[in-house]
């Protein structure tokens, strides 16, 4: 615990330094910019609430993506499963109006349901024809793509608005704001810590665990292996689907134009980061999620184009990762060295 | 028959960046590298041609630069798998985010657009005239006049071939998959070979990019690759790496890439025939899954 926390604050800073001489390289000044994007993400109450409201889709595919990798399917596919939770959570939205008390429930199933349906897809091919999921959800992420895009350009099609998007939804459907907090960040917190329980808690989480392991192992120890597949693509599509739901309920509250955006395959990374556990995919994702967020603020008054954002959540991956698993090769090598002078002794 | 033509031509430029991309993955597939980079290969290749045509007027440049601009995420790639020992899926997935937000910050920083940029000073790589089988009825439209890169293509699917089964290097790398650990005790470094494998990569990609953004259109978009990285690591799965497996489905791909092309013409929304290649993948893996199930089969 304490080794994953050094590892991963010295990839942190090793890979801030990383970033400040891209910058150099650019004549830009790396501290200041660096002040002005944390103080634009979490200089205060009001800038901390946004960034905690910003990380909600990037958590939640995130806790998708790590559930998936530490439980064996290499679902890639939450970039599909977020846009078909959003079209759901839309459609339903249009179409279905009730109080808020009932409709913000419903649409938030109606996006887990068009998540898992996403995933459902992959988890039935690979069981029933053993095709891998790893390239068969890369595939229908762009199918998602390409089908939202058709669906908000033609048949829902908000007739006045110049570029393809929806009509807004239901009043009733959007994610009310309790003060400054967001209620989609309440809904988000509640994910994790039911994700959590799940995982660590519960049988089924023990299961998927061992499975991820070893899957040798947890057949012989009993589990069913392929109901324990099954489950975890549809867990993992609802969280992703999850996300896509409340980015619309809590924000342009209609499907626009590139609503994905990066969120999915920047969870994906933050899981990554995480080294898939529950609670590191929560911290990672509410510090990019704060990168994202202070670098508009930090465009507006440093002229660093927000798009170092991207560059720098990258570099951040990279050598987050490299330095956890270099400083095990380290450590193992360490001991090594160590154990051939004792036995020469 | 201009309707034959123009599908056949679709086909053969849809299918050039994918064979481009999956010969250079062949490499690393055979070298037991799990390299699913090449998308971002492409792209910093894509970006980067773009960038030497436009600055220096000339696509030799340009594909100088293309192929440069993959070589520095092979680099990257071989300082942190290869040197630091990260996992290669992880690094694979990061390069690619890497590639797409390098690319998309400097089209802002150096283009000052958002999304696309297109230009008259960008040169285009020249399409190739053959005398005399230009003349033929039919078939010289067809072979001739494409752009250089297809020849290059064309010329390059033999050479891994021979590279790959008739050299001693081919000979290595195979073993570098096949079993790293006697490649070493034979006295070869596994970490060499894998590193080349990476290099040669990054060299096709380039092309492969490059040919996106100087031949097939003549821009930069954002994340123009769309996935060809993708589709080009699922053709070298489906035949096992073999170079003249990946044309033949190359040009399968650059069919239906075409074919999508061609119906747009007639009414079929654009969405939906981009859908097409991607569907002909799910499909291509479906058999490829079948098949294998088969062989399991007659093996018990």
């Amino acid at each position: 615990m304490k080794r994953r926390l050094w590892s991963g604050l010295v990839g942190v800073v090793v890979a801030l330094a990383v970033g400040a001489l891209i910058m150099l390289a650019q004549g830009y000044k790396p501290l200041s910019t660096y002040v002005a994007l944390f103080q634009f993400s979490l200089g205060g109450i009001g800038p901390f609430t946004t960034t905690l409201k910003n990380s909600v889709p990037l958590v939640l595919t995130g806790l998708s993506a790590a559930v998936a990798f530490a439980s064996g399917p290499v679902n890639l596919g939450q970039p599909g499963q977020f846009v078909f939770g959003a079209l759901a959570a839309t459609l339903g939205g249009l179409y279905i109006r009730l109080p808020a008390v009932l409709e913000i429930p419903l649409l938030l199933l109606l996006a887990i349901a068009g998540g898992a349906l996403w995933s459902s897809i992959a988890a039935f091919l690979r069981r029933a024809f053993e095709m891998s999921e790893f390239i068969v959800t890369l595939m229908l992420n762009m199918i998602a793509d390409f089908f939202t895009a058709w669906v908000i350009a033609f048949p829902l099609m908000d007739r006045k608005a110049f570029s393809p998007m929806t009509p807004q939804i239901a009043k009733s459907g959007w994610m009310p704001d309790l003060g400054l907090l967001s209620s989609s960040t309440l809904v988000m917190l509640g994910a994790v810590v039911l994700v959590w329980f799940v995982f660590h808690r519960w049988r089924a989480g023990y299961e998927w665990r061992m499975t991820g392991q070893n899957s040798v192992f947890a057949r012989l120890g009993g589990c069913d292996i392929h109901r324990n597949f099954l489950a975890v693509m549809l867990v993992t599509g609802a969280l992703a689907g999850l996300a896509g739901g409340l980015v619309v309920m809590a924000g342009p509250h209609r499907f626009i134009k590139g609503l994905g955006a990066n969120y999915a395959w920047d969870g994906i990374m933050i899981a990554i980061m995480a080294n898939n556990s529950i609670v590191g995919t929560l911290v990672y994702g509410v510090f990019i999620a704060a990168i994202q967020t202070g670098a508009l603020g930090m465009e507006l008054i440093t002229n660093v184009p927000s798009e170092i954002a991207q560059v720098l959540q990258a570099v951040l991956v990279l050598i987050i990762v490299a330095t956890r698993e270099y400083t095990n090769v380290l450590l193992d090598r360490l001991s090594a060295r160590r154990q051939a002078k004792e036995r020469a002794a | 028959m201009n309707v034959l033509i123009g599908l056949i031509t679709g086909m053969i430029s849809g299918a050039t960046p994918i064979l481009l991309a999956a010969l250079g993955g062949t490499f690393t597939f055979y070298a037991g590298v799990f390299n699913i980079a090449m998308e971002g290969m492409m792209l910093m290749a894509a970006f980067f041609a773009v960038l030497g045509s436009f600055f220096f007027h000339s696509w030799v440049i340009g594909l100088a630069f293309g192929v440069l601009g993959s070589l520095t995420l092979a680099l990257i790639f071989i300082l942190f798998s290869v040197k630091l020992e990260t996992d290669e899926f992880v690094t694979g997935i990061a390069l690619n985010l890497f590639a797409l937000g390098i690319t998309t910050y400097f089209l802002r920083q150096i283009f000052k657009v958002k999304g696309v940029f297109t230009s008259k000073s960008i040169v285009p790589v020249p399409q190739l005239h053959i005398p005399f089988i230009e003349k033929i009825p039919f078939v010289g439209p067809v072979l001739s006049g494409r752009n250089l890169i297809v020849y290059i293509a064309v010329i390059a699917t033999v050479f891994c071939y021979y590279l790959i089964f008739k050299t001693r290097f081919g000979l290595r790398l195979r073993a570098a998959g096949y079993n790293a650990d006697s490649l070493d005790s034979s006295g070869v470094r596994t970490s060499r070979i894998r590193m080349q494998a990476l290099l040669l990569c990054a060299l096709f990609c380039g092309l492969g990019g490059a040919f996106l953004s100087l031949g097939y259109v003549t821009l930069f978009a954002e994340n123009m690759t769309a996935g060809r990285g993708w589709i080009s690591l699922a053709a070298i799965i489906l035949v096992d790496g073999h170079p003249y497996g990946i044309a033949a489905i190359s040009l399968l791909f650059g069919f239906f890439d075409g074919l999508g092309l061609f119906l747009q013409n007639y009414g079929v929304a654009s969405q939906f025939t981009a859908m097409i290649p991607y569907i002909a993948t799910l499909f291509a893996l479906y058999v490829y899954a079948q098949r294998r199930r088969e062989k399991k089969r007659k093996r018990v």
